[in-house]
């Protein structure tokens, strides 16, 4: 990352970095049929941003700056309601605590690129696009097309993103409050934590992590989210370390 | 918040999106994380999104409505079982926003 490793290294491997039109392609046709629903999820949340009460080009900052849906729909009331902003950078934090998991596995990948590209993929590698590379290329050796594979599908998912985020800017402001469009934000939420929630352990620390968000929610600073949260996930590891022993023993 | 403040908002997000997604691009092409740190990164986030939901969905000025009159709680079960049968983001949100707009015209409950 510093200067000296910068230059001392040895130039990206052509047949990684170099554009190969027909995967470019390929990436472009497998993620297309995502853009659709990745459009809506930005108009969801281009809506909450006006309707929670940003300004048109600060919802256009958020949108281009943060591409972060659920984090941005995680921020937006505790803006609303003017917590700390150490809780929101705290909060937004945990929730994309997945994309972690998601760069360990894309990043050896691409370890031969300058960091700036690195840097650049990284920042645009939402949920969908990482599973869907993977399905392609499995193993990390260098493979001829891999990056325009990549940028395949990550660029027209960044681009409907952002179109559908702009469009829900500009139609919330005129859409009336009555309408509960917010809530489609929720809606949105549930159908991102659904997929998460995989195996038991996962369910019941999601189920007490809504309890006590609930129950500590007049909590100041809207701490009760932050507990909540590590109660949920430390119920979670406790019930996979006792299904692992109960298996030990048992199996 | 005033409008400094907010933009400080933003630019705080936009590092927590580079701090989870560029970091190892950056750094850990092959650091291998230890498995209690991996069973937390994978927890968190579902918690995380539990926590916001679940006061959205039960409480109502301040107070907890756990009773068919709670029009956001009845839609959004209605619409975790659509998604949880269909498995589709967009239609979940068009058949969850209709719901909630029927129950709140309608005055079932």
């Amino acid at each position: 990352m510093t200067h000296m490793t910068e230059l001392s290294s040895a130039p990206p491997p052509p047949y990684v970095a170099e554009h190969h039109e027909p995967s470019w392609r390929e990436g472009l046709k497998t993620g297309t049929p995502t853009l659709f629903g990745i459009g809506a999820w930005g108009l969801v949340v281009g809506i909450a941003m006006v309707k929670s009460g940003l300004t048109v080009p600060q919802a256009l900052g958020m949108t281009l700056l943060v591409f972060a849906g659920s984090a941005q729909l995680a921020a937006l009331p505790l803006i609303a309601s003017h917590s700390p902003i150490w809780v929101i950078f705290a909060t937004a934090f945990v929730v994309n605590l997945r994309f972690v998991i998601f760069s360990a596995l894309l990043a050896p990948h691409f370890a031969q690129l300058p960091w700036r590209k690195r840097f650049v993929l990284g920042y645009v590698a939402g949920d969908m696009t990482v599973a869907m590379f993977l399905q392609k290329y499995p193993s990390e050796a260098p493979q001829v097309g891999k990056l325009s594979y990549l940028k395949g599908l990550l660029y027209p998912n960044w681009g409907a993103w952002q179109v559908g985020s702009i469009a829900g800017i500009f139609l919330g402001s005129t859409v009336p409050t009555e309408w509960g469009l917010g809530f489609a934000g929720t809606l949105a939420i549930i159908c991102v934590m659904i997929p998460l929630v995989a195996g038991r352990p996962a369910l019941c620390g999601v189920l007490v992590a809504g309890l006590v968000s609930v129950l500590a929610a007049g909590l100041p600073y809207k701490l009760g989210l932050l507990l909540a949260v590590l109660v949920g996930m430390l119920t979670s590891m406790a019930i996979e370390e006792g299904i692992d022993k109960w298996r030990k023993h048992h199996g | 918040m005033a409008d400094w403040e907010i933009w400080l908002v933003i630019g705080v997000l936009a590092l927590a999106t580079a701090a989870t997604r560029s970091s190892f691009w950056l750094v850990g092409q092959h650091i291998t994380i230890p498995k209690r740190v991996q069973e937390m990164l994978r927890y968190a986030p579902a918690c995380a999104l539990a926590a916001i939901v679940a006061p959205d969905l039960v409480l109502a000025d301040g107070h907890a409505l756990l009773d068919l009159s709670n029009l956001k709680l009845v839609s959004g079960i209605v619409a975790t079982i659509f998604y949880l049968l269909r498995r589709n983001m967009l239609q979940t949100i068009v058949f969850g926003m209709a719901f909630y707009t029927a129950l709140r015209l309608i005055h079932v409950f």
